[in-house]
């Protein structure tokens, strides 16, 4: 599971069992949350009890994992279990069987059949041909409006990102500072720490961190979050290049495109148009890194995944001519040269050793190093020259020679009994971070219970 | 890197008119059909890239069902028969479109999940011109499951190679691995596999191109998965033991849908963790080469392999080929 | 003997065994001698002069064309069906000796000859499942048994993986490893091939003996005996090579490897069961009877039972047709009634040795604008179009296109791209990307091309045939 669906999840995982029940209405949420949030395992666990007509023992259940993948059965239950997607039922002179639960059950079985009368995978809208949009139009627009968000971020280090004529929204500035990802001093904006995170992930991670950052302010702008979540999952089953509808849509949903458009996660030609096109950030919300990596993405938008050549002499050579990536790549590495198409420069111990200082850590930087390797480069195994993950590596660690903690230094014991007494007490409780035998001292990161520990003694003591 | 491997699953479905004509009063053939296309919907439910393809393996011929090639594929021979189905076909697809244009059939489409609806579409209209082109005369209990399964290699021996050029995923070319290393053409991030829905039985006389093709698999390690609805074939039985594939004879055809699910879907990362649920004998005679029947006890020629049931075989295949080319007997 | 002694008395005074007879080598010390196709060995291929410049004025059309002529190179080989021993007797002799420490070939010729050798092990039983396979060493003028024969490749791999502890040392014996192996192929049953493949790395063998003595009581014994060397060609290699296969060009049963992957490739090739030809049948030995063999099926009892092979309690195992007892694996002789137990599916494996797949024809473009298939029978993958270029020509020149004729109009046009194509045909490349069946008359893409002869052995179109099943179809192939 990539990082992007583990902080999805995490959130889902949050909400209360109700709003399950009323997300899992629509059999497209049903499919996305099943295509998209579980396991491999407790996928084949859905599909086989989706047409059971009766809960299928515990044991039964036991019975189909092997021995040694019971701890992966065990990972895929509970999770089942936290999602309400599976529900253990005990009845009286029965064993205790697994069952899906109802809505569920009920939606995947429709999306899977197709039939009913919910609308939730999108109703096309008939567009004459003259007004369509083309997929490389719609990739265009997607990727200005993204590279927009970033660029938004990445130019108040003070590096020159030219705009590119895109104006963020008011709305999309305060999601951005009350997600920590920049914050706002004054006139200029500063990038945090989890910004710089945010900037080296993949763009789907980067999609679903805003998205998760919108649904958690959805209900300070008085929406329902199952209604947005619903649209959400919605928005990631339809198809690229064709024009939907909006006639059924409610007011939260009609205010959400808006938004959504500002992220280029969808287009539509003017916000009272009826009818929008879900770009390919929106489409590809629903399918896996794996599935984005095939898509045609690569090459069409907005980070040509795969430019950066990195040699063993620590060189790198980047071949893009966009300002965003070349600024990102400015966040860790001394640029020397730029061309038409590509940029050279040098991964150096100062440039690491500025990105640690902003907050940016060597793996971070690996990762984006990796994830946009040139594919002539991705052909080795390992991508990445050891030498040069090894020395980044090192170079951040150079910085952390000395770390610093908050805490309590005990000291001035009489006797070494009455030292080792309170030291032993302070280790078994976890919080004991240094100690000196000879000089009879320790250090402590909470200091109360082992002041309260020592007035005990002390009382009896006394 | 933990990503969920995409697996392309080949549904090969025997066809034969014959067989389902008798099986009409358990699981007529739309049924079967049905639930196929819930499985197949179910498949492409795991992961958005998981592919599929669907073979028909008719009662003397082999097709694809999906995908079909946008162009008319017909071919000289029987060029006529296929000129009313290439307009059926092209008939079907106005509609797909029209459809769209009218509010009713929009409100289904918005039901439906676009990329399962798409090959329903596809799949029903593939099989209704099939099923149009088969002449009564070539209705035989047979079926061409040895065409079926050499159709259903290739393509994924293609889909395999367009998946390692695109992604690269391909790993720098072992120096000591020769060209000619099959294994070399498998990337690591497909997974396929091959799932026969098997209604017909009598397959002796395609012996030797199903023994090809079950070792192919093996070589590839492509698992061979079998869902026996009725009729009994030893070969299949030997093909799935033989690619540690899935063989399920079913008891209940009616079912079908149930086993399709708890036996056929989990692809094979999640069978890692399961249980397999595997026949218990298998059948592992061969077929002989003059009278086409399974023996278990053959006189084997040491120079050409074909095993005899009998010494006093007249005129044999065996027999003449050995005539012709081996005077060694 | 005693001309040998007189050719090659100077060595003696300097190898430490005085006792041995020191055959040294007589090559011309050119590696590739025994590449009777490549040429001399010191002839460099010049690759870059094949890449022409296309119309569009890149490379990729001749690059692409390049790459196709090495997929299809491989494949048209001679589809002739032809008699073949398929129960083989194989002792495969390794030079142990300190020629082998050599790192000519990476990362040294011992650990890659022990690395290639396992896969050979696995590689052989796929093909040859019901033969035996026995590995000799030799090192300090020493035959060693490293691995009897047997039919089991566990037991061979097992066997193998102690030598990668040890060093190479000392000089080889040809002539014992070889009395050795004719020893042990001794009971070989007539009925099955006798043969030994050597992989040697020195350039002299040290003999107790006259090795031309053993040299023809190999051949009256009828073993055959291939040699795959890996620094030079050596004299009485090439002796030993023609005397024991008579028939054969020494191309065949002698080759120096050039690389790794040449290494490799002459040493799968030992892998194919070898061809029988009339006059060598008659020779050898090799005489065709009807073996009776068992085709049990496999059980699973609900209880544990005693197996007749190993007598210990199992739940599965197989069946004897004959009397019913149970044995734990195949192939196996049956321990109650000796009756040659195995699985049809290893019999099935050596069928596609005898009934080879014809190789398919290119397609000229002036047959593919004829015939409607647009896609690729087996994998569904669109056929590439007609050049416009070409089309505009074609009509022209009316619809009796030659080729050739084609081709050189077209030189005029495009001269480079046209000089590829016919470069290209020559290479056995189709000009439209079509590969034709002659039975169904199907076409094919190159990569279905190559894995339908390579891999599967079937062709798809023939297979899905309205109206025509199995074997008729392939005796009318034949």
């Amino acid at each position: 599971m990539s990082a992007s669906s583990l902080r999805s999840f995490e959130y889902l995982e949050g909400l209360p069992g109700t709003t399950f029940n009323r997300l899992y209405k629509q059999p497209s949420t049903a499919l996305a949350i099943f295509r998209r949030m579980l396991p491999h395992l407790a996928k084949s666990f859905v599909m086989a009890l989706l047409y059971i007509s009766h809960p299928m023992p515990v044991t039964d259940l036991e019975a189909w994992v092997r021995p040694d993948g019971r701890r992966e059965r065990d990972n895929a239950v509970s999770l089942l279990e936290r999602l309400h997607i599976l529900a253990a039922a005990t009845n009286p002179g029965k064993p205790r069987a697994y069952a899906l639960t109802n809505p569920f059950a009920a939606s995947l079985r429709l999306a899977l059949t197709g039939g009913g009368n919910h609308n939730s995978f999108g109703v096309p809208y008939n567009l004459s041909e003259e007004d369509t949009m083309s997929v490389a139009d719609l990739d265009e627009f997607a990727r200005r409006q993204w590279e927009g968000v970033l660029g938004y971020m990445v130019g108040s280090t003070g590096m020159n990102v030219a705009s590119e004529g895109v104006t963020l929204s008011q709305g999309v500035k305060i999601l951005l500072a009350s997600g920590a990802l920049v914050e706002a001093r004054g006139k200029t904006v500063d990038i945090t720490k989890d910004g710089f995170a945010f900037i080296l992930q993949e763009v789907n991670a980067q999609v679903w961190t805003m998205l998760i950052l919108y649904l958690q302010n959805a209900e300070s702008l008085n929406m329902d979050e199952v209604d947005v979540l619903a649209f959400l999952f919605m928005l990631g089953s339809l198809e690229l290049g064709l024009p939907y509808s909006k006639a059924n849509f409610s007011q939260t949903q009609a205010n959400m495109l808006e938004d959504l458009g500002d992220f280029g996660i969808v287009y539509q030609a003017s916000p009272d148009s009826s009818y929008f096109y879900p770009t390919r950030l929106a489409t590809t919300l629903t399918s896996d890194a794996g599935g984005l990596r095939s898509s045609s993405f690569a090459s069409t938008a907005d980070n040509n995944r795969g430019f950066i050549v990195i040699e063993t002499n620590y060189r790198v050579y980047a071949y893009t001519s966009s300002n965003l990536q070349i600024a990102i790549l400015q966040l860790f590495a001394r640029l020397i040269t730029r061309y038409p198409n590509m940029v050279a420069g040098k991964v150096t111990r100062e440039s690491i050793r500025r990105a640690v200082s902003m907050g940016i850590t060597s793996d971070q930087i690996i990762s984006y190093l990796t994830t946009h390797a040139h594919p002539q480069m991705a052909k080795n195994q390992p991508v990445l020259p050891p030498t040069v993950v090894d020395q980044i590596r090192l170079w951040q660690l150079e910085g952390d020679r000395m770390k610093a903690t908050v805490g309590f230094l005990f000291k001035d014991f009489n006797t070494q009994a009455e030292f080792e007494a309170p030291c032993r007490y302070a280790e078994e409780i976890g919080v004991l971070v240094w100690k000196h035998e000879g000089q009879r001292k320790f250090f402590v990161t909470r200091h109360e219970q082992v002041a309260a520990y020592l007035r005990n003694k002390s009382g009896k003591g006394g | 890197m933990n990503a969920p491997p995409l697996s392309l699953l080949t549904i090969i479905l025997d066809t034969n008119p014959h067989a389902w004509a008798l099986l009409t009063p358990t699981l007529p053939l739309s049924a079967a059909i049905a639930n196929l296309l819930v499985f197949i919907n179910a498949h492409l439910a795991f992961n958005n890239s998981n592919k599929v393809a669907i073979i028909a393996s008719h009662t003397q011929r082999a097709e694809f069902l999906y995908p079909v090639p946008s162009q008319d594929d017909s071919l000289q021979a029987n060029g006529s028969a296929h000129n009313g189905a290439q307009n059926d076909l092209d008939g079907d697809a106005k509609m797909v479109d029209s459809d769209e244009g009218s509010g009713t059939a929009a409100g289904d489409d918005a039901n439906h999940y676009r990329p399962f609806r798409h090959i329903q579409t596809i799949l029903l209209s593939a099989i209704s011109k099939l099923y149009k082109t088969t002449s009564s005369e070539s209705l035989t209990p047979t079926t061409s499951i040895a065409g079926a399964l050499t159709l259903a290699l290739t393509y994924i021996n293609k889909q395999s190679i367009a998946l390692s050029t695109t992604t690269s995923s391909k790993t720098n070319a072992d120096t000591f691995v020769a060209p000619s290393d099959p294994n070399l053409i498998q990337p690591a991030t497909l997974n396929p596999r091959i799932l026969i829905l098997s209604v017909s039985g009598d397959l002796a006389h395609q012996y030797i191109p199903i023994m090809n093709t079950i070792f192919a698999c093996q070589r590839l390690t492509i698992p061979i998965d079998i869902c026996k609805i009725a009729g009994d074939s030893v070969f299949l039985q030997q093909a799935s033991d033989a690619t540690h594939g899935t063989y399920i004879a079913l008891t209940h055809p009616r079912g079908l849908l149930q086993y399709l699910m708890l036996g056929f879907l989990p692809d094979q990362s999640s069978r890692k963790y399961l249980v397999p649920p595997t026949a218990v004998g298998v059948d592992f005679r061969a077929a002989c080469f003059c009278h086409r029947k399974v023996v278990d006890v053959g006189f084997v020629c040491s120079i050409c392999l074909s095993s005899k049931s009998g010494l006093s075989t007249v005129l044999c295949w065996n027999y003449s080929v050995r005539r012709r080319k081996a005077p060694h007997v | 003997m005693a001309e040998s002694d007189d050719e090659y008395v100077q060595d003696i005074s300097d190898d430490e065994v005085e006792a041995h007879q020191v055959t040294r080598s007589a090559g011309t010390g050119s590696r590739a001698t025994g590449q009777g196709s490549r040429g001399a060995g010191w002839e460099v291929t010049r690759t870059w002069e094949n890449v022409v410049e296309g119309a569009d004025g890149t490379i990729s059309s001749t690059v692409e064309g390049l790459l196709e002529a090495g997929k299809r190179k491989r494949l048209l080989k001679d589809t002739t069906p032809l008699q073949r021993g398929i129960i083989r007797h194989l002792l495969l002799v390794l030079d142990l000796s300190t020629a082998m420490s050599e790192k000519d070939l990476r990362p040294s010729r011992y650990l890659l000859t022990l690395r290639y050798t396992t896969a050979f092990i696995a590689e052989f039983f796929e093909q040859n499942p019901i033969s035996q396979l026995g590995i000799i060493g030799t090192r300090d003028g020493l035959a060693l048994t490293i691995s009897p024969l047997s039919g089991n490749p566990n037991d061979h791999i097992s066997n193998m993986q102690k030598l990668f502890e040890q060093e190479p040392k000392g000089q080889p014996s040809l002539q014992n490893a070889l009395d050795m192996a004719r020893a042990a192929l001794f009971h070989a049953p007539a009925h099955t091939t006798r043969e030994v493949l050597v992989l040697f790395g020195s350039l002299l063998s040290s003999d107790p003996d006259d090795i031309h003595a053993t040299i023809s009581a190999l051949v009256s014994s009828h073993i055959t005996v291939t040699i795959i060397g890996l620094a030079a060609q050596v004299a009485i290699c090439l002796t030993l090579a023609t005397r024991t296969n008579p028939l054969l060009p020494p191309s065949q049963t002698y080759n120096v490897a050039l690389n790794e992957a040449h290494y490799r490739d002459l040493l799968m090739r030992a892998t194919t069961p070898p061809t029988t030809s009339h006059s060598t049948t008659e020779d050898s030995g090799v005489k065709s009877s009807l073996l009776m063999m068992g085709f049990p099926s496999r059980i699973v009892d609900p209880s544990p039972t005693l197996c007749a092979c190993h007598s210990r309690p199992t739940r599965g195992g197989y069946l004897c047709s004959r009397c019913s007892s149970k044995v734990c694996s195949l192939p196996t002789q049956c321990p109650a009634c000796g009756l040659t137990l195995i699985l049809s599916t290893h019999l099935a494996r050596s069928y596609h040795h005898l009934f080879p797949l014809r190789n398919w024809r290119e397609v000229s473009w002036a047959r593919a604008s004829v015939s409607s298939q647009k896609v690729c029978f087996g994998c569904q993958a669109p056929f590439p179009e007609r050049p416009a270029s070409l089309r505009r020509q074609s009509i022209s020149g009316g619809q009796n296109h030659d080729r050739m004729s084609l081709a050189t109009s077209e030189s005029q046009l495009h001269p480079p791209k046209a000089a590829h194509i016919s470069n290209a045909n020559k290479d056995g490349v189709s000009e439209s990307g079509r590969y034709e069946c002659e039975n169904c008359r199907r076409f094919f893409c190159i990569d279905c091309d190559v894995f339908a002869h390579e891999v599967v052995h079937n062709c798809p179109g023939c297979q899905s045939r309205e109206g025509v099943l199995s074997f008729q179809t392939r005796k009318g192939g034949e």
